[in-house]
C-alpha cells in the first residue's frame, strides 16, 4: 500500500477528557491537508505504534503525559534519546514505546525512521469519561497544533 | 540461544516495612502492588490498587443505545474488540434480533482476529521474558528485545508478522484495526467479499503454524526446563483452589465468542450452566475500601473474603478458567494440547482443574493455536461471504450479552428506552472477575517469597510475575515520562501504616 514519507501520529482517548490532545491536534493537521504526509490516529502504543513507523522516513507522535511537575497545557519537544524508559499506561500491553522503537531497530533497522519526534502536552485529566478537554487544555491546543505543523513543513532528514 | 534462565540473585535486605513496586511494569495502564511487612520483616499482606477511570456510566446514559458498540470500545486500547463484541451481543438481546448465521461468523472471524494478536503480544512482550530469560535477569533485560535477543531475531519478525495479520482480520471485516464500527443489531454492517476471503485464509493458515511454533517455544523453554516446572508445580506460590467461568458451547467445548456460561467448583464439578440473561442470579460483586475495583463473586455461594477453597465465592476466568470451566476444545490441533496439558497434570496426581497459576500461560497459547484454527475453519466456511448479514429487529427493551475477552468473562448489561435511548449500562469487565484471586494471589507469593525483610529484584518481579499470568488490564491513561529513566517509586511506611521514607529515581 502507498504510504507517504512522513507521518504523523495522535496517541490518544477521544472520550477520556484531556487524553484526547494527540487525537485533536492530529485532526486539526489532517484537516489542513499537507502534500506528502499522512495522519493518523491511534489509542494504542507500543508494537502497534512501531509498525505503524515502518517505511517512513520521519514520524512526529503527539500525545499527553502526565509529569509530575509540569503545568497543564505544558508542551514538551522530545527525541529518541529523551523517552529511552518511558512507561505508557494508554495501552502498551507491556511493550512501551521506547522498547517498541528500539525492537523495531533491532529487527528491522532498515525499515525504521530515520527521525522520530515526540510533541507532548503536560495534560491535567486523563482519567474522567467526558468528550472535550479541560480549559488549561483547550487555550493551548492551538499553539501546539502551529508546534506540529512547524515541524510537518520542515524538511524531513533523509 | 544464549545460556539459560538466571533464577535467582542475591537478595538484599531491607529494614523498611513497606515495599511498594509502582508502576507495575509490562502491564497495561498503571497500578500498585504495595506490601505491607510486619516487625520481623515478613509479609503480612499485599493489595493491589488501580487508579479510577471516572463517570462512563454517566457518560453512556442518554445517548443512543446503538452507539454503545462504538462508545464501549473505547474503555481500553488493549481490548475493544471485546468490547465491541460483548456490545453487539447486547444490542442482539436488547433488540430482540434475529441475527443471521453469516453474522455471527462474521464477528467470530473479526474476534479471532483479536485473540491471535492478543495472546501473542501478550506471551512474547510480557510473559516470554519471565520464561526465557528468568525472573532474576537484569530489569532491562526482562523484555521483548531481552526475548528476541535470546531466541533470535527472526522471532522478534514472526510476531509482528502474525499480529499484523490478527489486526489485518479485524481491518478487513472490522473497517478500522484498533476501534473496529462493525456490529450491530442483528448483524454486522458489511458482507465478506471474496478477494478478502482469501487473504484471511492465507493469513490464518500462517496463523496456525506460528500457533504450533509458540506452543513448542513454550514446551522447550518452560515445560522442558526442571527449574521452571519445579517453580510452576510448586503448590506455595501461584496456587489458589478457585471456582472457574468460561462461556461454553453446547457440549461444554471452550466458546470465545457466544455461548452459555459454565461455572465449576475447584474439583471440577460443574455449578451452573446459565444464559447471559441469567447473570444477576449469579455473579454479585462486593467493593473493598482501598480499592476502587470491585470483587465480583460466585453468588450462590457467596464472598468468604481474599481466601480461595470451594467454600469460597472467588472465581477465575480466562484462559485458565475457561479451559478449567470446560470439557475441551473444539479445534484438534488446540484439543490435542489440552488433553497434554491435563496429561501432565493427571500425572501428577491432579485429577481435575489446574489450580496453578502459571499455568494460565500454558492455557493462553492453548487459545492462542485455536484461535488460528478457528480463524482457518471461517475463513473456509461455506456461507462466510453470504450477502444475509442483517436479520430483523425490535422495539429495544433491555439485555445482556456475554463474551470471552481474552482476559476472561466480559458482560454488558444495557436498558434502553422505547425510542432507543440508554438508560442503564452495568459491565463487569474480564479482570474485575479475576481481582479477588489476583489480590490473593499477590498476598500468597509475597508471603513466601518475602521474609525476614529480605527482598530482590528478582523477587520483586517474581511477584509481578503472579499477577502477569492474569495479563490484568487497568484501562487506565495515565501517562510518565520521567527523564530517560523508569519512574519507580516506593513507598516505605512502618508495620502502622506511617510514612517512613519516599524513594523516586524521577
Amino acid at each position: 500500500m502507498p504510504q507517504n514519507a512522513v507521518l504523523v501520529l495522535g496517541i490518544g482517548n477521544p472520550i477520556l477528557t484531556d487524553d484526547a490532545i494527540g487525537i485533536l491536534v492530529a485532526r486539526e493537521i489532517s484537516n489542513r491537508g499537507f502534500p506528502g504526509v499522512d495522519v493518523e490516529e491511534v489509542s494504542a502504543s507500543g508494537i502497534e505504534i512501531m509498525e505503524m513507523m515502518l517505511d517512513r522516513s520521519k514520524v512526529i507522535i503527539i500525545d499527553a503525559i502526565k509529569l509530575p511537575d509540569r503545568k497543564p497545557g505544558e508542551i514538551m519537544r522530545l527525541g529518541e534519546e529523551d523517552f529511552t524508559a518511558t512507561v505508557h499506561g494508554s495501552s502498551p500491553h507491556g511493550v512501551n514505546l521506547s522498547t517498541a522503537i528500539a525492537l523495531g531497530r533491532q529487527i528491522a533497522p532498515d525499515r525504521m525512521p530515520g527521525e522520530i519526534i515526540f510533541f507532548a502536552m503536560q495534560a491535567e485529566d486523563v482519567s474522567t469519561f467526558h468528550e472535550g478537554t479541560t480549559s488549561s487544555i483547550s487555550k493551548m491546543l492551538p499553539k501546539l497544533v502551529s508546534i506540529v505543523q512547524r515541524e510537518v513543513l520542515s524538511a524531513p532528514s533523509k | 540461544m544464549a545460556d539459560g534462565p538466571i533464577l535467582s540473585d542475591e537478595k538484599k535486605k531491607t529494614d523498611k516495612k513497606r515495599i511498594t513496586i509502582d508502576p507495575i511494569t509490562r502491564l497495561e495502564g498503571h497500578g500498585k502492588i504495595e506490601i505491607f511487612l510486619d516487625d520481623n520483616g515478613d509479609c503480612t499482606n499485599a493489595y493491589w490498587q488501580i487508579p479510577e477511570l471516572r463517570g462512563f456510566e454517566r457518560f453512556c446514559i442518554g445517548r443512543h443505545i446503538s452507539e454503545l458498540p462504538v462508545l464501549t470500545n473505547r474503555l481500553c486500547g488493549v481490548c475493544p474488540a471485546a468490547h465491541h463484541i460483548a456490545s453487539t451481543l447486547t444490542l442482539d438481546a436488547v433488540f430482540n434480533a434475529e441475527t443471521t448465521e453469516t453474522a455471527h461468523k462474521l464477528r467470530e472471524l473479526f474476534y479471532m482476529g483479536q485473540y491471535t494478536h492478543s495472546h501473542i503480544a501478550h506471551f512474547y512482550a510480557l510473559a516470554a521474558a519471565d520464561f526465557v530469560l528468568g525472573p532474576a535477569a537484569p530489569a532491562e533485560k526482562r523484555n521483548i528485545l531481552g526475548v528476541v535477543e535470546a531466541v533470535g531475531l527472526e522471532i522478534g519478525s514472526k510476531v509482528i508478522e502474525h499480529r499484523h495479520y490478527g489486526q489485518k482480520v479485524q481491518e478487513i471485516i472490522g473497517g478500522r484495526a484498533t476501534h473496529p464500527v462493525f456490529g450491530i443489531p442483528g448483524g454486522v454492517s458489511k458482507p465478506l467479499k471474496e478477494e478478502d476471503r482469501q487473504e484471511i485464509e492465507k493469513m490464518a493458515k500462517s496463523c496456525v503454524e506460528f500457533g504450533k511454533f509458540t506452543l513448542e517455544l513454550f514446551d522447550n523453554v518452560v515445560l522442558k526446563n526442571k527449574d521452571y516446572l519445579d517453580i510452576i508445580l510448586n503448590g506455595n506460590t501461584y496456587y489458589l483452589e478457585t471456582n472457574y467461568m468460561g462461556l461454553v458451547d453446547d457440549n461444554d467445548m471452550v466458546e470465545l465468542y457466544k455461548g452459555k456460561v459454565r461455572v465449576v467448583d475447584p474439583n471440577g464439578k460443574e455449578l451452573a450452566k446459565f444464559e447471559p440473561n441469567q447473570y444477576l442470579d449469579y455473579i454479585a460483586e462486593h467493593v473493598e475500601p482501598w480499592t476502587y475495583m470491585k470483587m465480583p463473586f460466585f453468588k450462590p455461594i457467596g464472598w468468604k473474603g481474599l481466601v480461595d477453597g470451594a467454600s469460597s465465592g472467588m472465581l477465575r476466568v480466562g484462559p485458565l478458567g475457561r479451559l478449567n470451566a470446560s470439557k475441551g476444545m473444539s479445534t484438534p490441533l488446540a484439543q490435542e494440547a489440552f488433553e497434554k496439558m491435563y496429561g501432565t497434570f493427571r500425572d501428577l496426581g491432579v485429577k481435575g482443574p489446574i489450580h496453578n497459576s502459571l499455568v494460565f500461560h500454558w492455557a493462553r497459547v492453548i487459545e492462542q493455536l485455536h484461535a488460528a484454527e478457528r480463524m482457518l475453519e471461517l475463513a473456509t466456511d461455506k456461507e462466510i461471504t453470504s450477502s444475509d448479514v442483517r436479520g430483523k429487529i425490535d422495539t429495544p427493551t433491555e439485555g445482556v450479552g456475554i463474551t470471552e475477552a481474552p482476559r476472561g468473562t466480559l458482560i454488558h448489561h444495557y436498558r434502553s428506552s422505547p425510542d432507543g435511548l440508554c438508560e442503564m449500562i452495568n459491565m463487569v469487565v474480564a479482570t474485575t472477575h479475576n481481582n479477588a484471586a489476583i489480590c490473593t494471589d499477590v498476598k500468597k507469593t509475597a508471603q513466601a517469597l518475602i521474609k525476614n525483610g529480605e527482598v530482590s529484584p528478582g523477587l520483586l518481579n517474581m511477584v509481578e510475575m503472579t499477577f502477569r499470568c492474569y495479563d490484568p488490564c487497568n484501562s487506565c491513561g495515565t501517562h510518565i515520562l520521567p527523564n530517560g529513566q523508569r519512574a519507580i517509586e516506593i513507598h516505605i511506611k512502618d508495620a502502622n501504616g506511617e510514612h517512613l521514607k519516599v524513594l523516586k529515581n524521577f
